[in-house]
């Protein structure tokens, strides 16, 4: 997937946490509006590539192209700024912030626009269109009636959704989404997928997603690729990528 | 290399006591994740018990035994139990205001207990400590030297003895990699840490009895600066190392004697000395931090505790609920999508502690501009002025959650600036206070830029480092503090109005008061408050969203060093003249322990805050010195009750007054219902019964 509609690209991505490699020459490419799915065995080297991408941590060797720009030395709010939206592993939400609070608080910092000087002239209030991109988005994901509660009180499923919607912020061009059902139950998972199939279609988001549970991987993506030991398995269609050997023996652990 | 070994050899005593608080930092921090700062406040106690045992004919050694072996391990412990095992995984701000807390009021508790002060310089632990005993190449070793050196290398052995051959040790060295990891494999970690305790007590114990006999006096002044190295050689052992932390306390000792040595003699030297813990932590601080992750367990944190959790949020879920929701959308939200939420607090919902307040602030400014005599209104425009800087703290740590131990330092420096420029360059008073704000958010930003990329407890030593360049390098200047002479501040006039007098004075400390309540609030409640918000809880999701974190802490730490140096300013114009005592780094930590005790969330707080440490200083410094000693007390034991209830004790109160007041309604409703029949059985046929209630 690379040329005219290609949306990130990275080559060569490698890192190395003192004698151990992380990465090893890592090349991926989403393009426009596309769905990859990144499976592996655990330390395979998913989420320091997602850290890479997004700037978490800086690669060794590699660069990363978005759009028709270099980002591998941006900052991660820039990165955020341009375009990327993110969502954790490990949930991290706004303590005593409600849902919609996220929503808004990760809109006005997507789009830059926000000055100090305004909050002083008591000028600092959100735009008709900012909220109604809030209310947008909160239909779309189902938390209309959620909206003025704090998120502490929200059970874990909700609580995703939050996380999801507050990627979804600022009209960004790709979602990186870290494990996104992780410690949900089916149903949520089921939900989890439907939404974001909703959303694929209506806002035409590419999207990457790292997952263990299958179903989900398989329900939304159009490609896969595998990692293991920091470098790329196997790449392509989702049943050729999970009908092949070799794959089968490092990730699902089964000798076929 | 003789003159070098004339500088390093009488370093060698400082470098061991360093090291030794270095590696007792270093052991409590990795065994209870608590940076105890009142380590220096420790040693000092011990030091005093030591001296004072002394000077009641002990022996040397007895009392050496006593103090060190003893009362050391005795104060630790009992902190450990009170205080630091409730707040082992609370926030930074938590974990560090009761340890500054304690470090004032420690010694002032100790020297109550004691009686009197000791009059006789303390004597060293064993042997002659003015004879010669040895030269090293030309340089003559004292019995002290000698002492303090053989001490250390002693309690180094039996350290490196415990650490390598014995069970405890061995969970101890675990403890310090990992306590979860070391928990899950069935240690005790509790018991463990409470022995890391004792030993780190005992060293500050020794540090203390070791240094006491360097200093002709026993001044608690000496061993907070002894603190403040043991802080910079723990930075230099990354938090974590003690063979580093051991190598970092005896290198800083040495090191700032050669310094001394080195440079010619005179304001420079003097100044540059004590400052280079600034620098070592500038340095080291980045590396330490990095270190700090490498708990290979550190991902999974527990949750946080209820204390954390009612800490950490400047609007918590809990004040949500309780009608406070400036921060929600709630209201536009309604108005623009016409949708009304079920069990949504209304935002017009008033507390009705805050009507109280406006209640009692308005009879105190109308008293003070009537009948209060002219003393009391002094000490309330003492109020005043410090409300400003307690503001200032409120938008950084109450909001933004950094802490800053230099916020007294951005005071003087507005006031003193002020002063200057009235009296060098005539510009009028008023202008110089603003002049003051911008110059003290100007420095603001010099100090923001290289140490905001940390957070939480090293961003606090490093303003505390700071605070203490300030007090050396800065005040001591003539263009700026003017030493111990101080600057005058006048008071101001604009055109035919003079603010001279009391009370129109007070009246403009006032309008300034209202001013910077009014940029707080603004800021608090507009989008940069809920930028500040997302930050607090989550600084990888709040850049992750698109906020510039780093440049929204340089914002509002220069925004909060500005409003406080213009509460400086005020200050200065007040009293007349500042001197550099005013705003030592000693200050800074008062002013945060003690709006953080108040109440660092809300502008009330700030306010309340201002009286009180107002007049707590009108009752140090005027009561006799038995009751001055007592305020000590108190303090000591506020700052046992903040672990208790970190939100302050405004927020305590008015959440109580508001249950209080609930309960009464609700009471009201049940005693006498809406409908309610004569009859013995209400039951269903109310409508039949609207008889009695009316006559």
């Amino acid at each position: 997937m690379t040329g005219a509609g290609a949306l990130l690209v990275a080559s060569g991505i490698s890192k190395q946490y003192g004698g151990i490699v992380a990465l090893d020459h890592v090349d991926l490419a989403v393009g426009t509006g596309e769905a990859v799915g990144i499976v592996g065995p655990n330390g395979a080297g998913k989420t320091t590539l997602f850290n890479c991408l997004f700037g978490l941590e800086d690669p060794d060797e590699g660069t990363v192209v978005f759009g028709d720009r270099r980002i591998d030395r941006l900052p991660v709010w820039r990165r955020s700024r341009l375009g990327i939206g993110r969502t954790f592993q490990r949930m991290e939400l706004f303590e005593g912030m409600t849902v919609a609070d996220h929503l808004l608080v990760a809109e006005q910092a997507a789009s830059g626009t926000v000055r100090v000087w305004r909050d002083f002239l008591h000028r600092g209030g959100p735009t008709p269109p900012e909220l109604h991109h809030v209310e947008a988005v909160l239909d779309l994901l189902g938390l209309a009636d959620l909206a003025d509660r704090p998120v502490d009180a929200l059970d874990l499923g909700h609580a995703r959704l939050v996380e999801l919607g507050r990627a979804m912020m600022g009209s960004p061009r790709l979602l990186m989404l870290d494990e996104p059902s992780s410690g949900l139950d089916v149903d949520d998972t089921a939900r989890l997928g439907r939404i974001l199939d909703e959303t694929r279609r209506s806002t035409g988001v590419a999207v990457v997603l790292v997952e263990h549970d299958l179903s989900l991987v398989e329900s939304t993506v159009d490609r896969l690729v595998v990692l293991n030991f920091g470098t790329v398995l196997a790449t392509g269609g989702v049943a050729e990528v999970l009908a092949d050997p070799e794959v089968r023996r490092a990730y699902l652990g089964t000798t076929a | 290399m003789t003159q070098f070994l004339d500088y390093a050899v009488p370093g060698v005593p400082f470098g061991c006591v360093f090291a030794l608080m270095a590696v007792g930092l270093v052991l409590t921090y990795k065994a209870s994740g608590v940076f105890n700062l009142a380590f220096g406040a420790q040693a000092f106690v011990s030091a005093l018990a030591y001296v004072s045992l002394i000077q009641d004919d002990w022996p040397r050694w007895a009392a050496g035994v006593i103090a060190v072996l003893v009362i050391g391990p005795f104060v630790g412990v009992l902190l450990d139990r009170l205080l630091f095992r409730r707040i082992r995984t609370a926030s930074p701000l938590v974990k560090l205001v009761p340890s500054l807390g304690l470090l004032v009021a420690l010694p002032q508790v100790a020297l109550i207990i004691a009686g009197a002060e000791p009059d006789i310089p303390p004597p060293a632990i064993v042997g002659n400590a003015q004879r010669v005993y040895l030269h090293l190449g030309s340089v003559p070793v004292s019995g002290l030297e000698l002492s303090i050196s053989a001490a250390t290398v002693v309690v180094v052995g039996v350290l490196v003895v415990l650490f390598r051959f014995t069970p405890v040790g061995l969970e101890m060295r675990a403890v310090v990699e990992s306590p979860r990891m070391t928990e899950l494999a069935g240690v005790n970690a509790g018991r463990v840490s409470a022995f890391a305790w004792i030993l780190s007590s005992i060293m500050a114990a020794l540090a203390g009895v070791l240094l006491a006999p360097l200093y002709s006096q026993l001044d608690p002044q000496n061993f907070t600066v002894l603190l403040v190295w043991g802080v910079a050689g723990a930075v230099i052992g990354r938090f974590s190392s003690l063979p580093l932390a051991l190598v970092g306390g005896l290198a800083l000792g040495v090191g700032q004697q050669v310094f001394a040595g080195y440079l010619p003699a005179g304001v420079i030297a003097n100044g540059l000395r004590p400052s280079l813990p600034f620098v070592v932590l500038l340095v080291f601080l980045p590396l330490a931090r990095q270190r700090q992750l490498d708990d290979p367990l550190s991902v999974c944190d527990p949750p946080s505790s209820a204390v954390e959790r009612s800490a950490s949020g400047y609007r918590s879920a809990a004040t949500v609920a309780a009608g406070d929701d400036a921060h929600s959308v709630g209201l536009w939200h309604r108005r623009l999508v016409g949708r009304d939420v079920d069990g949504a607090p209304g935002l017009l919902t008033r507390r009705p502690t805050a009507t109280l307040a406006w209640a009692v602030g308005l009879v105190a400014i109308v008293s003070a501009l009537t009948w209060v005599p002219p003393d009391w209104l002094s000490t309330m425009n003492q109020g005043v002025a410090f409300a400003i800087i307690f503001l200032s703290l409120t938008l950084l740590t109450g909001m933004s959650g950094q802490i800053s131990l230099c916020q007294a330092s951005f005071a003087g420096l507005g006031g003193f600036m002020a002063g200057q420029l009235a009296n060098h360059v005539g510009l009028p008073v008023v202008l110089g206070m603003v002049a003051g704000g911008l110059l003290a958010a100007g420095l603001g930003v010099l100090v923001a830029i290289p140490t905001l990329r940390l957070a939480g407890l090293p961003l606090a030593l490093a303003t505390l480092a700071f605070a203490l360049l300030a007090d050396n390098i800065l005040f001591p200047n003539s263009w700026i503090g003017n030493g111990a002479g101080g600057v005058t501040v006048p008071r101001p006039s604009a055109g035919p109005v003079s603010f001279a007098a009391a009370k129109p004075f007070f009246v403009l400390s006032l309008v300034v008061l209202a001013v910077t309540a009014g940029v707080v609030k603004l800021v608090g409640d507009g989008t940069m408050g809920r930028y500040l918000s997302a930050v607090r809880s989550s600084e990888l999701a709040a850049s992750a969203s698109g906020v510039d974190v780093y440049r929204l802490r340089v914002l509002v730490f220069a925004l909060s060093a500005g409003l406080a140096g213009v509460g400086g300013a005020l200050y200065g114009s007040l009293e007349g003249s500042l001197s550099p005592d005013s705003f030592g780094y000693q200050i800074s930590a008062v002013l945060l322990v003690v709006v953080a005790i108040v109440g660092l969330r809300s502008i009330a707080g700030a306010v309340v805050a201002g009286v009180v440490y107002a007049t707590l200083q009108v009752a140090v410094t005027t009561l006799p010195s038995r009751f001055a000693g007592l305020v000590a007390v108190l303090f000591g034991l506020a700052t046992l009750s903040y672990t208790r209830h970190p939100e302050g004790f405004l927020d305590y109160l008015g959440a109580r007054t508001q249950h209080a007041l609930a309960r009464h309604r609700v009471a009201r409703v049940d005693a006498h219902p809406p409908v309610a029949g004569p009859g013995p059985a209400p039951g269903p046929v109310v409508p039949a019964a609207p008889v009695g209630e009316g006559a």
